[in-house]
């Protein structure tokens, strides 16, 4: 692309916050809180976080179904919340999950229909949706009911019915939650293709290693903050360097032992003899094993942090840098 | 119109793969016959109109408020109503498409209650008055459209919709004067009904199957346009609202 040609931001989110009041005496829950956040046009973004996040908050604010507290969002320079019919125009929209499908229908009667939504005249949504039933893999079971569908083969029809107004800027709430590992691998090769067609992909998810497959960059929502944007290679590293062991049966001489290494960050005793040792530098888990072994213990296990123990450690991080 | 049509025709699809949405029309002889049986028996055959237009029409007003008056809050609970707008279509257009299929065939009501009437008692109610009876049957379709609008939106916004959807049956029987005509009502229920689209149309179906010439046929039918007119605007604004309680909660909420 050359340098004079005006690229617009895909996405412009500026200090976007969003409470939620289910009552009138009830306090207000803050689920979005000064989310900054700018999606160049073409780039496939992550938001990965917890439950709770804020994640599906924050993709209703695009897709116009919800609107903003506070704060500005903009998709392809197009205001989401004075100019919806423009953004709506532009967006495709899967919210993950079972529900969201017509399941007494077919999958081709629920695509037609949508496609109808997006104002596409009847000979244009035929082609259309034949070439999506294909590209989704449910070209042989097109003309069955919904409900006789795996979770995964549901989840590949939102997926369809997000493509059907050949949006520019495509949105994933959680895209993947029940597919099986086939399922998911042909997603991500999916979500490869759309990305070669330009189209912008905002992609929510827990799960860092499909955020790793498939994102250009990854931000890290968490408590509706947006805790960091990084290369999702870099949050891949912080993974490798905090790791869980957990070791059986442990006496608190070797437990102090353990907690001394360099690398560890904290051992925790959980009922009789039962350690849990995390640590944050990469190497530190194999000097941990070394030691537990060396001493005799057998029972250990090793596993990989969860998300929201990296987002404690980022978010404790970022706040040591700042004081 | 693409919108209206394609709406129009999920609707269709939609209720062929799920006819218990129609129970009403399979339950409706079964009314009728009840109350053919009380019209023979008292020897009065004159009352058969009111027999198979009552009926009919509660089929027709029942259908509207449990499957149209049921669209939006069922796109709700399926988890679509969050994508349907955020399409670039306006959700009013859908649900009027859809509720104009369910209408239509709710009409179909009026058809089997006068063929319940004949294959059971054999008594045949005919239409004396075949022009203004077909005007009438359209002038209440598009009135029943509106009022369903007004429905579809209002079971989502109010707090408890469940219990209003039941208790604005039996009613609206009765304030649309479906089984007996207004005019029989005690007098202070007469000018509250007057603005029920149900007992205009009630009237003049019941007139169109008596030999004796139906009288101010356009004023009567205009009043029914107007009623709908009015119902369909109302209709309008009470699903704006749903639209904007959508995007300022968050949900079209439980509580
Ligand atoms: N309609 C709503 N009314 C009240 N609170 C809500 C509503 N939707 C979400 N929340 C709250 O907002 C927070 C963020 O929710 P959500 O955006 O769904 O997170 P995520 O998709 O990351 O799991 C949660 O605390 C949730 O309970
Ligand atoms: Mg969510």
């Amino acid at each position: 692309m050359s340098t004079g040609e005006n690229v617009a931001e895909a996405v412009e989110i500026e200090q976007l916050s969003r409470t939620y009041q289910r009552k009138r005496d009830e306090q207000p829950r803050l689920a979005l809180d000064h989310v900054e956040l700018r999606i160049q046009s073409g780039e496939v973004h992550g938001l990965l976080g917890p439950n709770g996040a804020g994640k599906t908050t924050l993709c209703k604010i695009l897709s116009t179904v919800l609107l903003p507290t506070s704060g500005t969002v903009r998709v392809a320079g197009h205001d989401v919340v004075t100019e919806t019919d423009a953004v709506r125009r532009l967006i495709g929209i899967a919210f993950g999950g079972e529900r969201g499908l017509y399941t007494r229908l077919t999958a081709r009667q629920n695509l037609m229909y949508w496609s109808a939504l997006y104002r596409q005249s009847s000979r244009e949504a035929r082609t259309r949706v034949g070439s999506l039933l294909h590209r989704v893999g449910l070209a042989d079971r097109a003309d069955e009911r919904v409900e006789t569908f795996s979770r995964g083969m549901k989840q590949r029809l939102h997926l369809a019915r997000a493509l059907v107004g050949d949006p520019r800027v495509l949105i994933l709430d959680e895209p993947t939650v029940g597919m099986d590992p086939v399922a998911a691998r042909d997603f991500r090769v999916l979500v490869g293709e759309l990305r070669t067609e330009g189209r912008t992909i905002l992609i929510t998810t827990h799960d860092m290693a499909e955020a790793e497959a498939v994102c250009d960059r990854v931000s890290l929502i968490d408590g509706g903050r947006l805790v960091a944007t990084e290369d999702p290679r870099t949050i891949g590293r912080w993974l490798s360097a905090y790791e869980r062991i957990t070791a059986e049966v442990v006496g608190s001489d070797l437990a102090d032992r353990l907690q001394q290494l360099p690398g560890v960050a904290a051992v925790r005793t959980e009922g009789p003899g039962r350690v849990i040792v995390e640590t944050d530098a990469e190497g530190a888990c194999a000097e941990v094993l070394r030691v537990l072994v060396g001493a005799g213990v057998t029972s250990i296990s090793t596993g990989r942090p969860t998300l929201e123990d990296v987002y404690l450690k980022v978010v404790g991080d970022r706040g040591l840098v700042v004081r | 119109m693409r919108l209206f049509w394609a709406s129009a025709r999920f609707q269709a699809l939609k209720l062929r793969h799920s006819l218990d949405d129609l129970m009403v029309l399979v339950t409706l002889p079964l009314f009728t016959i009840a109350f053919m049986a009380i019209v023979t028996e008292a020897g009065r055959f004159d009352l058969a109109p009111y027999a198979v237009v009552g009926t009919g029409i509660m089929a027709i007003w029942s259908i509207a408020l449990f499957v149209s008056g049921e669209i939006i809050d069922s796109e709700r609970w399926n988890g679509t109503l969050d994508a349907t707008v955020a399409a670039p279509a306006s959700l009013a257009t859908i649900v009027l498409g859809r509720i104009a299929v369910v209408t239509l065939i709710s009409l179909f009501g009026l058809a089997e209650s006068a063929f319940a009437a004949w294959a059971v008692f054999g008594v045949w109610v005919q239409v004396h008055h075949v022009g203004v009876f077909l005007l009438t049957l359209a002038c209440t379709f598009f009135a029943m459209v509106g009022t369903a609008m007004i429905m579809s939106g209002f079971f989502v916004l109010a707090r408890s919709a469940v219990q209003f959807q039941n208790s604005m049956s039996y009613p609206f029987y009765v304030l649309g004067g479906v089984f007996v005509p207004v005019a029989v009502l005690p007098g202070w229920l007469q000018p509250v009904s007057k603005v029920v689209f149900l007992s205009w149309a009630a009237d003049l179906l019941r007139d169109c199957l008596q030999p004796a010439p139906v009288t101010q046929v356009l004023l009567r039918l205009g009043i029914i346009l107007l009623l709908g007119a009015v119902a369909m605007a109302i209709g309008y604004v009470l699903i704006r609202r749903v639209l904007h309680r959508v995007r300022h909660q968050g949900t079209v909420s439980f509580t």
